[in-house]
């Protein structure tokens, strides 16, 4: 009785379970791929500030508020007084913008939710990009078309090796005879 | 080295006792990658049963199923923008500061985003140039230590209890004022003020509360070199001394290198005239000393002798020096004075090879008017007399620099003010003391027994950063801002002032030191109160500074001028030296031979006296000659440890009159016989987590009976039969000479070589030197393909000849690269972390050995052995010739430290941070002090030098940004910038203007064992010692 059941076992069971658990890994790998590296979230932010009216309709330059952008490592987000330059006279009596005022008055950091994100080892370089002619678009995605931003690319090493080691197939606008982005290790990673 | 014939011998280096006698259990250590007990934790069977492979195997699979089950994105946390930017701050971008450190250093403060992350020099001051002291270097970690005092408290029986500023102001005003009232005195205890802006405010404060008295010390003061200054020539010793002026140097007992004040700015004169193009301008050091010391180790020719034989030996080379010049008649009652001492007699009675002596007296009498003796600290006045005799005999005078003075504003307190202080506090005369960021239950000698006397007095007020032995004693306990939060100015030298300006608002509720004095004598609105000090200095500045220099701008622009500056030039007078008072040499009777021990008590590199304590990277610095950490022992020659029976590592009891402490043995080559050194600085008890119980405090052995403040006879040492180990990391790094040796080549690690050599003979190092491992058409083999350096290739020269081996390049590794503090447990199982190190290695005999220094770090082999061997490809070469190490790939398998022949890497046993005093350098403030840039390593990661990756791709995209070609000229490594003498040079190799590319060219450069054709990328200059051939 007992071997008929180790049989059982060993033949039928083990090897359904098994399949039932590799199959269901694979697909619900590939299946939440994107969701892993992070592509198509849309966080609610503090204030909902809207890309697609500032951006889009409006046409303000990415770098009016991202000012450091071609200075610095970081692309820099705006600072509760750079959206005051105009809302101390525009839409004072909107429901988001006395919230920014809110944040203004009491001298409180607006708690922006992060979207873009590269581990904290590896050092990207925002003015390097956007100096050599890179688009934002390249990145970002169509930020001036969302109402809510959320990421559009991957963020892995591999899409950034793939742009480094073939700009031309990869960047709209690319000037042919440019280098390629450097793919050692230290150009990125320290 | 021979220098007549040029037979290549090699010469045998060693590092320690036990090695020079080929002790089997050393050559088997250094055999191994790591020392004993490295990986003993790491025994799978002995830990439970939920072992760390267990429980990562069953994490990690839980894991994959949560994470391909997951249904929702990973939260990536929020991006805290500043609400209303400060307009000079670039986010990502660092800003530079001038200001000026508490201790006088000219600093430039890096920051970013606001907060202060590096400290260098700054290039422009006067002094410094560029370069600070360890303490400067490390003081990132005081300005974030999490233990600071953070409100004003008040003691309550022991019990600490947080106040408010305007309660703990209100009573003691109240107290100040009653004490005036009754007529008891307000004793101020401070180290002597070096700023002229507190200096007048002390004055003010004194006329406020007339029964003020001012009493001054330093642990480490010149008392000695200051009185018999003032016997010779009835002044202040107030002279700086022009180092790179004199052909000879003669340091007694004096570590002009390391230990003595301003050594910044002597290794820097000093090492101006050790200039390889220029081998002609060499000077000469002299070291005649008993302690081994960094001067000792970069001598040319060093002496040993028992600091008590210096006198005799002065008084023996002035009548030495007079004796073949019958024209000065001019010293002819001192030529009568001390004919009768001998120095071939001298020589003989102490064991001292003649010699040397001879030549010493040779080369004084061929560099006549170009030789300048200098005696240290530690040497009695009489010795320091006669010192200043035969510096005016030689004619070493004219090498005190007369125009540009130091400055005191303040003169040390002597022992029977101090002692009459005591008295009347045990008397009740004294209403109040405030210790003005002192510590002086630490510091004074046990013979005033301070802590007794204070209990007497009803006001005690401490202003301190952090707590101390003192501020336990005081009812009142005031805060102050650390050094980089503070206004101020300071005046080392009569040509310039420098200004203090704070490059951070206060982290917690404290108060500048003088802004609380200033509170006190007109009290203000606590809200005033920040601004307090800062209105009082630039108002001075404006009355009193701004007129003397005859500026066209007006005053704004001048103090904000001064301020970007860090300091304004003024000028000077010259103030002649007056003539020498020849009655001031007594004829003192020299101390014959004894066969008791003598003490000398030691200044230290990293911990000064004591007020450090509390820094992990400077209880980590290894001592540069002893090479040991975390703690203070009893240095003692061979000769004497074994008429003792002693061995390292062995705990005796030193006493002297009615203190004894308990301290370890190091047996020190080249220490003088029956003479014990002991430094200073070690055994606090209240200093915090991390600089509490460190060594032994040696302090108590100070008394007034001694030789001189740092110099005691008659010594009693007992065997305790204790064992404690110190943690060394002499042995650990050993590189393989055995190695070298067994093969027959004639490149050794070190390699030296003397002037005369080289100036006969400009390539005698690389002489009959073949390369075994170039192939036939005269390149190297190798069975993989070169690598290719289109662009820039990176490449580092170390010149010996400059390099002193202070470790300022290891601290500021340190600083900017955010190495972990591992604890002394660690230190002494081999796991040190620091990226740089400085090897040391001694020839000769263990009795008088020749000691070579020589600062490793990361080769960046062309070759590299370690690349090829790691399996997950975590470290690999870039096509500008870096030896890439990739933390987020790195599993930990060790293979390149085993694989690696200089033994650079470092290994992340634990998450140091976390592992090291219960997580001391994970709490909040600390993660202030990390450098943005470069990744803060976790646990199960190799590490090693990057050659300041960092710094290379900020200024490679900084030249792309700006459109240029970049070509690596402008970028500087953090030890580099650090070292005070410039021996480290950094750059393009394929730049043939390049300053390495001149440098690798060099006949006297040479790589470390590139027999084993791993083709290194840093070259080193071969030291040069200015000797006469007889005296190797």
């Amino acid at each position: 009785m007992n071997k008929k059941l180790l049989d059982y076992t060993l033949k039928i069971r083990l090897p359904i379970t098994i399949f039932v658990i590799i199959s269901t890994f694979a697909i619900t790998y590939y299946v939440s791929r994107p969701e892993r590296d992070g592509i198509g979230y849309e966080p609610q932010q503090p204030i909902k500030f809207s890309h697609r009216l500032h951006a889009g309709q409006m046409g303000i330059d990415c770098k009016y508020c991202h000012t450091e952008v071609t200075k610095s490592r970081h692309a820099g987000v705006p600072s509760a007084s750079t959206c005051v330059n105009c809302h101390s006279v525009a839409r004072r009596d909107k429901e988001e913008i006395i919230k920014l005022f809110y944040y203004y008055e009491t001298n409180q950091p607006i708690p922006w939710k992060r979207i873009h994100k590269v581990p904290d080892y590896t050092y990207f370089n925002h003015s390097i990009h956007v100096n050599s002619g890179i688009e934002c678009v390249s990145c970002h995605g169509h930020v001036e078309r969302m109402e809510i931003v959320s990421q559009i690319e991957s963020f892995t090493m591999g899409s950034c090796l793939n742009c480094h080691r073939e700009p031309h197939k990869k960047v709209a606008n690319f000037v042919v005879g440019s280098k390629k982005g450097p793919d050692n290790c230290y150009a990125c990673h320290r | 080295m021979k220098n007549n014939d040029n037979s290549q011998q090699v010469t045998r280096h060693w590092i320690s006792v036990d090695d020079f006698e080929n002790n089997p259990k050393v050559i088997e250590k250094k055999k191994k990658e790591f020392v004993e007990g490295v990986t003993d934790e790491f025994n799978i069977s002995t830990l439970s049963l939920l072992s760390r492979r267990k429980f990562l195997a069953l994490v990690s699979a839980s894991a994959a199923f949560a994470a391909t089950a997951c249904t929702d994105y990973k939260d990536k946390g929020e991006i805290i923008a500043y609400n209303k930017k400060p307009e000079d701050v670039t986010i990502g971008k660092a800003n530079f500061y001038a200001s000026t450190y508490n201790d006088g250093s000219g600093i430039l403060v890096k920051t970013r985003e606001g907060r202060p992350i590096k400290i260098d020099g700054n290039p422009e001051h006067p002094i410094n140039q560029g370069k600070v002291p360890n303490y400067v270097q490390s003081a990132i970690l005081d300005l974030y230590n999490p233990e600071r005092i953070k409100a004003p408290q008040i003691n309550f029986n022991g019990t600490l209890i947080e106040t408010q500023w305007e309660i703990a102001d209100k009573e003691i005003i109240e107290q100040l004022n009653n004490a005036v009232k009754q007529n008891k005195e307000i004793a101020i205890l401070s180290h002597p003020i070096i700023s002229p802006t507190t200096n007048k405010l002390i004055n003010e404060f004194i006329a406020k509360f007339p029964t003020i008295r001012l009493y001054t010390y330093n642990l480490f003061d010149d008392i000695a070199r200051q009185n018999a200054w003032q016997k010779c020539y009835g002044t202040d010793f107030n002279n700086s001394i022009q180092w790179d002026k004199p052909k000879m140097i003669i340091a007694l007992e004096a570590d002009i290198l390391g230990t003595e004040n301003n050594a910044i700015e002597n290794i820097r004169l000093f090492t101006k005239r050790r200039d390889i193009e220029n081998p002609k301008d060499f000077n000469k050091l002299y070291a005649i000393e008993g302690n081994f010391t960094l001067t000792g180790a970069n001598a040319d020719v060093r002496i040993r002798m028992n600091p008590i034989y210096q006198l005799g030996f002065v008084l023996g080379l002035i009548n030495e020096v007079l004796k073949d010049n019958p024209a000065i008649d001019y010293w002819f009652d001192i030529k009568e004075k001390v004919k009768n001492y001998n120095l071939t007699d001298l020589a003989n009675t102490y064991n001292i090879p003649v010699q040397k002596i001879n030549n010493l007296i040779k080369d004084l009498k061929n560099n006549r008017g170009s030789s300048f003796f200098y005696a240290g600290v530690s040497l009695p006045e009489e010795t320091q007399i006669a010192v200043n005799l035969l510096n005016e005999i030689i004619g070493g005078t004219k090498f005190y620099k007369t125009d540009d003075v130091n400055i005191t504003f303040t003169r040390y307190s002597n022992s029977i003010e101090l002692k009459s202080l005591m008295v009347r506090m045990q008397n009740n005369q004294v209403g109040a003391v405030i210790h003005f960021d002192t510590n002086p239950v630490y510091h004074i000698s046990p013979e005033y027994e301070y802590a007794k006397s204070i209990d007497k007095v009803p006001l005690k007020i401490s202003l301190t950063v952090n707590e101390n032995e003192t501020s336990k004693l005081c009812k009142y306990i005031l805060p102050i801002n650390h050094s980089l939060e503070s206004w101020n100015d300071f005046q080392l030298r009569s040509s310039y002032i420098s200004l203090q300006q704070p490059v951070i608002s206060p982290l917690y509720n404290t108060r500048q030191k003088e802004a609380i004095l200033l509170n006190w004598i007109k009290p203000q609105e606590s809200e005033k109160i920040f601004e307090l000090y800062h209105k009082y200095l630039k108002s001075r500045w404006e009355n009193e500074v701004y007129p003397q220099t005859a500026q066209e701008v007006d005053f704004q622009k001048f103090w904000y001028a001064s301020l970007h500056d860090g300091f304004i030039k003024m000028n000077s007078q010259r103030i002649e030296k007056p003539a020498f008072n020849r009655e001031a040499l007594k004829l003192i009777n020299i101390t014959s031979k004894t066969d008791n021990f003598t003490l000398q008590l030691c200044d230290n590199l990293s911990i000064k006296d004591g007020r450090y304590s509390n820094n992990g990277w400077l209880q980590e610095l290894p001592d540069p000659i002893t090479n040991i950490t975390w703690d203070n022992y009893a240095s003692i020659s061979p000769n004497s440890a074994r008429s003792l029976g002693l061995k390292n590592n062995d705990v005796i009891k030193v006493s002297n009159d009615n203190s004894s402490i308990e301290l370890p043995v190091l047996i020190q080559p080249g220490m003088a016989d029956s003479l014990i050194c002991v430094k200073l600085g070690y055994g606090r008890t209240v200093a915090g987590t991390i600089g509490s119980n460190n060594g032994t405090n040696a302090n108590v052995l100070i008394n007034s009976k001694g030789l001189s403040k740092f110099l005691y006879n008659d010594i009693s040492i007992e065997k305790t039969g204790k064992v404690n180990k110190l943690a060394s990391t002499q042995e650990h790094h050993a590189l393989d000479d055995e190695f070298v040796k067994d093969k027959h080549l004639e490149r050794g690690i070190i390699k030296e070589g003397t002037l005369k050599q080289y100036i006969g003979e400009p390539d005698f190092l690389r002489k009959g030197e073949h390369h075994s491992y170039l192939g036939p058409d005269g390149m190297p083999l190798s069975i993989t393909k070169d690598f290719e350096y289109p662009e820039v290739k990176w490449a580092m020269a170390v010149d010996l000849n400059k390099c002193v081996g202070c470790g300022l390049c290891i601290t500021a590794c340190n600083v900017e690269n955010n190495v972990p503090v591992v604890g002394k447990d660690q230190v002494t199982r081999g796991r040190e972390m620091q990226w740089i190190r400085i090897d040391r290695y001694y020839t000769g005999t263990p009795e008088d050995p020749i000691a070579s220094v020589q600062p490793i770090l990361c080769q960046h082999c062309d070759n590299a052995p370690c690349e090829n061997v790691c399996p997950v490809v975590a470290t690999t070469h870039s096509p500008d010739g870096l030896n890439q190490m990739i933390y987020n790939r790195c599993v930990g398998t060790r293979y390149c430290a085993n694989n690696c022949p200089y033994k650079v890497r470092r290994f992340n046993f634990y998450d140091y941070r976390d592992f090291f005093a219960n997580g001391f350098y994970y709490k909040d403030s600390l993660k202030l002090a990390h450098n943005p840039e470069v990744t803060v390593r976790s646990r199960g990661v190799m590490e090693k030098c990057t050659f300041c990756i960092q710094r290379i791709m900020e200024g490679r995209q900084e030249a792309k940004n700006e459109g240029k070609i970049f070509n690596g000229k402008d970028i500087k490594t953090a030890c580099q910038e650090a070292c005070p003498a410039d021996a480290i040079v950094f750059g393009n190799l394929n730049d043939p203007e390049s300053g390495v590319s001149k440098l690798r060219k060099h006949k006297l450069g040479y790589h470390i064992l590139d027999m084993l054709n791993v083709r290194p990328n840093v070259t080193y200059i071969a030291k040069l010692r200015n000797t006469n051939s007889e005296d190797v």
